[in-house]
């Protein structure tokens, strides 16, 4: 993977009247490269893809593609092949005209045409349906056919949108890591928008949290994860215990040996026994739900100062403890990481 | 679900049987007594005879009619297409204040009863004579009916297509103009078939606005086919109008055929 800047986000931002959809967004995607934009709906994720399809105009800053600013270029000028959550398959056309659809735009002649379709089908397993029209299809099938669409025309970068919210869970999973293969081996450099953080911690190399329009964490899934920069960051992406630490006590008096300020604690790192607390970082409560989960149980435990630890641990905690039964919960003081001091 | 072999099914049965009767019994009673081979209107049909067809194919003033009406209704079903279509896609695509208000109002000609449509044309173009009697006021009075038409069809239809389809053409590389024609033109091609259909027939087989608005020279076939009927009422008007439900059924037909397909 080279590490170019195939696309650059310089301060782009978007208002609706006094309303910011998109705040000075900086952001910059090297090629071969998928980045996620993670964050709950109204976040500006949508309207920042967008106005790199050239749908949206941006109110400010510059759009940069392969080196050429593209800011003010109309949409059908623009290298992106984009997948639309409806997919938006032209109901009229066949699969494969739905695919040869953007090759005959470029004036690409008739036999390199139907080569390239007929590879592009073939990679997508969509052998026998090239005659098929869309609502012919099985939803899987027309997701398949929206990204064949997209990437036959070989665009400088891709941009997804929410391409698996219309699939079932099951076929969710497979088709992401499906897309995720195609898109290292083709060496695609991918825009990536979707509100499930598991799903952009499964396939981006890097994930830019959103959250009111601005941009709240960029880095790799272990990063935002391990070391959230804001809080919002760490309630969205994985569950989070936050303490306001202060001389060696959370707000709500548990003894923590760790360094001032608002610590995290994530619920699988805490460990849960029957002995009584002594000394920080360790505080008994009583179980009040456990939720087994096959890989695991998660546990909520109503401490004794009334806050609801998060506790996720191995199958086994299911047998060692009941809903009522007494516990104390430990962890290490590795296991509690600051956040930046926040403005 | 009520199994169709249950009682309940055969009530049901008959009831929808009962229905049909009902709508195309009048239709049935008009084509059989255009063969009878009687010089009076009648029913049951005596004989079998094809000559009230030869006679009305034979009348001057049906078919310089059939042309009249079918001038107009082309006229109509083209213009209501037009206006109805841009309407439709201002009222789905766009919201604007007072935008559902509008609708109801763009809707409200379709319950109106159709004589007193016609007879407020007749005082409003006696006080106003905008346009000459005959085919122009004709072809605007029926669009106030053609329009709504075409907009109670498209509106649903318009709904129904995904508007992210515009712009999947525009990011592949065709420029607005063609997007419309290469994408959302297709989609929308059989709803619009199917409202032009609609307006024309209506077109076609409209009597009041017609008798009232019509000029005597130039007067559609359901105008000389109600004066026909007044006169002498002989098999040539059913044997004309059996035609016309003939039309009006290949044309659906065709219509429903093409959105099939």
């Amino acid at each position: 993977m080279t590490s170019s800047a195939e696309l650059v986000l310089d301060g782009l931002a978007r208002r609706y009247g006094s309303t910011t959809a998109v705040a000075r967004m900086d952001l910059t995607v090297a090629a071969g490269e998928l980045v996620a934009l993670l964050g709950p709906s109204g976040c500006g994720k949508t309207t920042t893809l967008r106005m790199v399809a050239g749908f949206i105009e941006p109110s400010a800053g510059r759009i940069l593609l392969r080196g050429q600013d593209i800011t003010t270029m109309p949409a059908h000028r623009r290298d992106t092949g984009m997948v639309f959550q409806s997919y938006a398959l032209f109901p009229h056309l066949s699969v494969a005209e739905n695919i040869a659809f953007g090759l005959k735009r470029r004036g690409v002649p008739k036999p390199d045409l139907a080569v390239r379709v007929a590879r592009m089908v073939a990679l997508l397993k969509l052998q026998g349906l090239e005659a098929r029209l869309p609502r012919q299809l099985s939803g899987g099938q027309q997701q398949r056919v929206a990204v064949g669409r997209a990437l036959v025309i070989n665009p400088a970068v891709v941009l997804l949108d929410e391409p698996f919210s219309n699939l079932d869970a099951l076929l969710r999973e497979g088709t992401r890591i499906e897309l995720r293969r195609l898109q290292t081996e083709l060496g695609l450099t991918t825009l990536f928008v979707t509100h499930d953080q598991a799903e952009a911690m499964a396939i981006s190399d890097r994930i830019a949290v959103m959250n009111q329009g601005r941009l709240e964490q960029l880095g790799t899934p272990r990063e935002v994860y391990e070391r959230p920069a804001t809080r919002f960051v760490a309630t969205f992406i994985g569950r989070a215990n936050l303490f306001a630490s202060r001389d060696g006590r959370s707000e709500d008096g548990i003894p923590l040996d760790g360094p001032d300020g608002t610590l995290v604690l994530r619920p699988e790192r805490v460990v849960l026994d029957d002995a009584p607390a002594a000394g920080p970082n360790a505080v008994s409560g009583t179980v009040e739900v456990l939720s087994f989960l096959g890989t695991g149980t998660q546990a909520v435990l109503r401490l004794d100062g009334g806050r609801a630890l998060l506790v996720e641990g191995p199958a086994a905690l299911a047998d060692h403890f009941r809903p009522g039964s007494r516990a104390t919960a430990r962890w290490m003081r590795a296991d509690l990481v600051a956040l930046p001091a926040e403005g | 679900m009520t199994s169709l072999r249950s009682p309940l099914g055969w009530v049901l049965r008959a009831l929808a049987l009962l229905g049909f009767i009902y709508l195309l019994g009048p239709l049935l009673v008009i084509v059989a007594a255009s063969f009878s081979d009687t010089g009076y209107l009648a029913f049951p049909p005596q004989g079998f005879s094809l000559r009230w067809y030869q006679a009305a194919l034979a009348d001057a003033r049906y078919l310089n009619g059939f042309f009249v009406s079918l001038r107009l209704a082309a006229m109509v079903a083209a213009l209501s297409l037009l206006v109805g279509t841009a309407a439709a896609v201002a009222l789905t695509r766009f919201a604007f204040p007072g935008s559902v208000l509008l609708e109801a109002l763009f809707l409200s000609p379709l319950v109106l009863p159709a004589l007193v449509l016609a007879v407020a044309l007749t005082l409003f173009f006696a006080a106003n004579p905008i346009a000459p009697p005959g085919m122009t006021r004709l072809v605007v009075s029926h669009l106030l009916v053609g329009v709504p038409m075409v907009l109670r069809v498209m509106l649903p239809v318009l709904r129904r297509v995904d508007p992210a389809i515009e712009e999947a053409a525009r990011n592949l590389g065709a420029s607005p103009v063609k997007a419309f024609l290469l994408v959302t033109l297709p989609a929308l091609r059989p709803g619009l078939v199917a409202a032009a259909a609609l307006a024309f027939i209506f077109s076609f087989d409209e009597v009041e606005m017609a008798l009232f608005l019509g000029s005597v020279r130039d007067a559609p076939l359901t105008v000389v086919l109600y004066g026909a009927a007044q006169m002498q009422m002989d098999p040539t008007v059913a044997a004309v109008s059996s035609l016309l439900i003939l039309l009006a059924l290949l044309l659906m037909v065709a219509q429903q055929v093409y959105a099939n397909r």
